[in-house]
């Protein structure tokens, strides 16, 4: 006789391990990082390096969690280095010749929203491809900075706008906690809210969101408008930290950004993304740069082994995830 | 629900070339054709997925122009997509709530989509272990069961099946010809594309066929039979 028995369900333990996967990979890479660095240099992990070490990480971690909702669209948003040159630039001219610093702030924050706002409607109701519009803005916008200054650095009179960027809140710099606030809202909006759903929708497949009336092409506008505010963010705290503005910031920002998120496990297909991924990856990036330096290694070689590392992380990460879920490929 | 006129061109290709159709409350309606004869173009007309470039769509006698799928699912036209039109990174309930997520505030109330999911598909008798499972993780029957699922579950008054069993085994056929039956008990008006035509002679009350974007011929179904609707999909029966 023959027995018909149900398929047992796995482990949920399992389940939790492949579901994150991605996250667990990169936790365990991160933490090699910081245990290679601390054996090569034991001021590593000291706390005074540690604090450093979030108050350097906080820029890209900011605009990371916006630019996770983006590449969740299945975007990419080139500009934001130069959104943060602009912006920056902005701040220190504005601040020199006077105006208060909450104003300033404030403005420049609206002026991030706007070049986002500009961006999104190419992409999201002109349909022009994410990655022209963003490399147009990467040109144009730090053109604009240039324009602005001149070239010049812009000298930022001190006042209370500095702390932005050098102050500390119970021994934290006031920068990282700024971006563990940001990347807790990114956390609980791409995740628990209706918006965050949608993002995950449009990214996954546009044509299917739209039929069911999500309004697919705002959500996509939606999210160049936070990559933009974002930017200006990192802009505000880059300012305040080295009390300048200039043109040449944040140069090739936009590939420690989209290296973290992508590192972080967050899929350039879209329709998938981790905010707890892209902290993790934006930690890595920074660990990897201050450990090279600790580890007295020539400036020179610290760009090649920083791409060969992100490189190596996400082929490992692309090869266990492969093993482990057999996602389909969006059709 | 009365159709007129309705044409669509894909640059040079003339999709539909004119088609008139009504559907009544109640009644299930056979929608055949050869590949290509444009009835998936048709029915997302209907849905508003496409726009028509000409003709028009009468719902309850008064005359509707959709600006957008979201509007005919306000109209409570539904349809179950050829290609399915699921997402493939949301879990089922996620899938079977898109676009009416239940929310608190901004707040996704993922433990009542959860409750709902498994309320849904218990009563279409669709058996779905986990309703927090990937749609990606699902075979291809579940993901159209899932899909008809979605489509039947609101209250619609028009209900589009766009080849809904390609995928499904005997008795998963066997159920949606049952929940045909239920949603018509109910006053829905149904449409069913399929090429499996022994099952239209089971829920069907008329059978409409379609070739190279013309409906050619309506037939009751008690005034016709199998072969007869061969002959009109391949085109003999009217030259
Ligand atoms: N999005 C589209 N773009 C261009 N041509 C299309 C598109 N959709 C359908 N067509 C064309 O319209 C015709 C009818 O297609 P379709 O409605 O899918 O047929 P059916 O569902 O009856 O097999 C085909 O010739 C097809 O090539
Ligand atoms: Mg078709």
């Amino acid at each position: 006789m023959t027995l018909y028995t149900e398929r047992q369900s796995g482990s949920r333990l399992r389940d939790f391990f492949e579901s994150h996967a991605h996250v667990l990979s990169i936790a365990v890479f991160l933490i090699a990082c910081c245990a290679l660095f601390t054996s090569i240099n034991d001021v590593f992990l000291s706390p005074g390096n540690l604090l450093n070490l979030l108050r350097q990480a906080a820029p890209t971690l900011i605009v990371a969690v916006a630019m996770t909702f983006v590449i969740t669209t299945g975007g990419i948003d080139l500009s934001v280095g130069s959104i943060i040159a602009l912006v920056n630039a902005s701040a220190a001219l504005l601040l020199r010749a006077g105006w208060d610093w909450p104003v300033v702030s404030v403005l420049m924050l609206m002026l991030g929203a706007v070049i986002g706002l500009f961006q999104g409607y190419f992409v999201a109701y002109q349909r022009i491809p994410a990655f022209i519009v963003t490399l147009a803005g990467l040109s144009a916008i730090r053109g604009i900075a240039l324009v602005l200054t001149g070239g010049f650095s812009i000298l930022i009179p001190p006042g209370l706008f500095l702390s932005i960027g050098r102050g500390t809140l119970f021994g934290i710099p006031s920068p990282a906690l700024m971006g563990l606030a940001v990347a807790l809202i990114g956390f609980i909006v791409l995740n628990f809210t209706v918006y965050g759903r949608h993002v995950c929708a449009v990214g996954a497949n546009a044509e299917a969101a739209r039929r069911v009336g999500i309004p697919a092409r705002r959500v996509v506008a939606s999210v160049y408008v936070w990559s933009g505010v974002a930017a200006a963010l990192a802009a505000l705290v880059v300012a305040a930290r080295l009390g300048s503005g200039s043109s040449n910031a944040a140069v090739g920002t936009e590939l420690d950004v989209i290296a973290a998120v992508v590192l972080g496990g967050t899929s350039l297909m879209g329709g998938r993304g981790t905010i707890v991924g892209t902290v993790m990856g934006a930690l890595t990036i920074s660990v990897i740069s201050n450990g090279l330096i600790l580890s007295k290694i020539d400036a020179f070689y610290t760009q090649i082994v920083t791409g060969a590392i992100i490189l190596i992380a996400i082929w490992v990460n692309t090869r266990i995830f492969d093993q482990v879920g057999s996602v389909r490929r969006k059709s | 629900m009365r159709v007129r006129g309705i044409r669509k061109s894909f640059g040079s290709i003339e999709a539909l070339r004119g088609v008139d159709l009504d559907l009544w409350p109640g009644e299930c309606l056979g929608l055949v054709g050869d590949n290509a004869a444009g009835k998936s173009t048709f029915t997302k007309i209907l849905a508003g997925t496409y726009l028509p470039d000409a003709g028009t769509i009468e719902l309850d006698g008064k005359e509707i122009a959709y600006s957008g799928p979201a509007e005919a699912r306000g109209y409570g036209v539904e349809m179950v997509y050829q290609d399915l039109s699921l997402c493939d990174t949301i879990d089922v309930a996620g899938n079977l709530y898109l676009g009416r997520e239940i929310s608190k505030g901004p707040f996704l109330d993922k433990a009542a989509m959860q409750r709902g999911a498994h309320e849904m598909l218990r009563k279409l008798e669709i058996r779905i272990p986990n309703t927090a499972l990937k749609v990606a993780q699902l075979s291809g029957g579940q993901r159209q069961s899932i899909a008809i699922a979605r489509s039947a579950a609101f209250d619609p008054n028009v209900l589009i099946l766009d080849e809904p069993t390609s995928a499904l085994a005997v008795a998963e056929v066997e159920a949606v010809l049952a929940l045909i039956n239920r949603l018509k008990a109910k006053g829905v008006a149904v449409v069913l594309i399929t090429h499996r035509l022994q099952d239209l002679f089971r829920v069907c009350d008329r059978i409409a066929v379609m070739y190279e974007g013309t409906k050619v011929a309506e037939r009751a179904i008690a005034e016709t039979n199998l072969e007869d609707i061969v002959r009109l999909i391949v085109g003999e029966g009217h030259r």
